[in-house]
């Protein structure tokens, strides 16, 4: 039966106490930052290669099974392959005709597009990749702590901060109540006779597809539950509100953030200095 | 000759853990084992987090099951080739917020559901829907072409029984059913459980948390906690546990609290009182009122 809390844990914290765990959010959320850009300076495949060591790093020092992520980004990387698979079909530029594998009409596989796709593939991978694990090892809690803390200064100039952090907070802890949302529906209508469980991957996605409707009525009846949730308990913003926990950036998270800063500035530079 | 025959379902050693494998896992269900004659009328009875919806949800096969524990008719659900879209037809479950298993958002089409995917011939169907509706209080003229999402509640709950009943499956679960009715639409939704259940010689299986409902529908309970059985037998029998019950956090039948109170005016009060009747009967002769 389906259980696809198995395949997206997008937005969820596992919560294994390692290390990186006990970082402060704010330095997390500024390596996420650090990493982000990166991610678009980097151009290419040696680059993403003085990267990979880092990643391979932190996941082992998060103590969060490996397999659990892979098994968790599967629908995330059919999704890429199938995108990337258009992205080289219709790979556009100049490119010289002796670098054409394969040519039919206006679609065409070539090197030159076979490496441009590699490259955004990896790009993707890595921002996805980097994102998972911030919240994978920051709860909710400190995610909004922090984020409130950075950009708590542009709260002078009117900035509603509280809010638009807020507003972040509830869509990412939304995606995994949906994704429950989505299995109790399935199972309920599986045992009313429409197989969820059953069929290639094609009808079963069409199948979901059913699903829409329902969830869509069920998202709405939340977001106003919510709403009603916030008011009778007097939300009003962040204004005048204390915290219980304090954010504490030590020493340690200073020097690993100087540390990831230094090796992505390495993974931008060192390839085109080994290559001239 | 009925005791021979295998128990329609059976649950041997039954252990569940949803996200098995994962950092998220969570054990439900820890060794539950039981067997559900046919016809047997059987309330399935727990805390919040004892296992009762799992449980249901085995019945249909709507886990990843491992093979060996789950059992209909004598036969391994779990086993390869085994035919889930019949268990099915014949395993139907009323689950606890209706709104999830409504499919299409025509009343009548919505009914019609379950016997259209089943095959059945359109006359038989209408004939289905019409009886089903008209039994749970929606008279099926007036109620066939609304539209579900702008019914109440408690009508949306009869909705789903009805498309549930439509299937006329030989076994019927009810998860929760009285839940979000008022307590007429509990006296009518009882009355017509029990009704159908003898003139369709119908399973009944109904999971609660309330025995006050349970102990007019069933004659059997099976008390979970925390993922193991903890009682299971007569429902006389099991009420005689009433510490023990009470202990689980389980709400016992009005005519039972009474008693436990009044055991302490009178210890001699005979321990397995079910019904009001019953009580006003045994005080009265205490009381010397003839």
């Amino acid at each position: 039966m389906l259980e696809l809390q198995r395949n997206v844990i997008f937005g969820q914290f596992i919560d294994t106490g390692s290390p990186i765990h006990r970082m402060d959010a704010r330095i997390k959320l500024v390596i996420t930052f650090v990493f982000i850009v990166a991610s678009f300076l980097i151009n290419d495949f040696l680059g993403f290669a003085v990267v990979l060591p880092l990643l391979v790093l932190i996941q082992l020092v998060s103590r969060v099974p490996l397999g659990y992520v892979l098994r968790g980004s599967q629908l995330f990387l059919g999704f890429l392959v199938f995108v990337l698979f258009f992205q080289v079909l219709f790979y556009p530029g100049d490119v010289p005709e002796s670098s054409y594998l394969w040519h039919w009409g206006f679609l065409s596989i070539s090197t030159e597009g076979l490496y441009t796709a590699g490259i955004l593939g990896l790009r993707v991978i890595f921002l996805y990749y980097v994102t998972t694990m911030l919240m994978l090892t920051t709860s909710l809690v400190d995610l909004t702590n922090g984020l409130e803390l950075i950009f708590g200064p542009l709260q002078k100039i009117r900035v509603p901060i509280n809010e638009l952090v807020l507003v972040f907070v509830i869509a990412i802890k939304f995606v995994p109540i949906f994704i429950g949302e989505v299995e109790r529906l399935a199972r309920a209508q599986t045992a009313r006779g429409v197989p969820f469980d059953e069929g290639g991957a094609l009808v079963r996605a069409r199948r979901i597809g059913r699903l829409l409707v329902p969830i869509f009525i069920s998202g709405f009846a939340r977001a106003d539950l919510l709403a009603t949730a916030m008011n009778t308990r007097s939300y009003r913003g962040g204004r005048g509100r204390t915290k219980l926990r304090q954010l504490h950036a030590t020493g340690a998270d200073w020097l690993v953030l100087l540390l990831v800063v230094a090796w992505m500035l390495a993974a931008w530079q060192l390839p085109d200095r080994l290559v001239a | 000759m009925r005791s021979e025959e295998p128990p329609i379902l059976e649950l041997r050693n039954f252990r569940y853990t949803y996200l098995e494998g994962t950092p998220r896992a969570s054990e439900a269900i820890r060794d539950v084992s039981f067997e559900i004659r046919r016809g047997e009328r059987v309330g399935i009875v727990g805390p919040t987090q004892s296992g009762k919806s799992t449980v249901v949800d085995s019945f249909a096969h709507l886990l990843r099951l491992k093979p060996g524990q789950v059992f209909y008719d004598g036969q391994d659900v779990a086993a390869p080739g085994y035919d889930r879209r019949k268990l099915r037809r014949e395993v139907g479950i009323v689950f606890q917020q209706p709104d999830s298993q409504i499919i299409e958002d025509v009343v009548g089409a919505d009914v019609a559901f379950g016997p259209t995917a089943a095959g059945l011939p359109a006359e038989e169907t209408r004939r289905r829907v019409e009886e089903s509706l008209n039994a749970l209080g929606l008279p099926y003229t007036e109620y066939r072409l609304r539209y579900v999402h702008a019914l109440s509640g408690g009508q949306r709950r009869r909705v789903a029984i009805a498309g549930v009943l439509a299937m006329h499956t030989p076994v019927l679960v009810l998860d929760e059913p009285m839940a979000g009715l008022d307590p007429r639409g509990r006296r009518e939704l009882l009355e017509l459980l029990i009704r159908l259940q003898k003139d369709r010689d119908l399973t009944l299986i109904v999971c609660s948390a309330s025995l006050s409902d349970a102990s007019l529908l069933c004659d059997r309970f099976v008390v979970l906690d925390e993922g193991r059985v903890v009682l299971d037998g007569p429902v006389r029998e099991v009420l005689r546990e009433a510490d023990r019950l009470a202990e689980l956090d389980i709400t016992l039948p009005e005519p039972v609290i009474g008693a436990r109170e009044f055991k302490k005016l009178f210890p001699d009060l005979p321990a397995e009182i079910l019904t009001e009747d019953e009580l006003e009967a045994e005080l009265l002769k205490r009381l010397g009122v003839a």
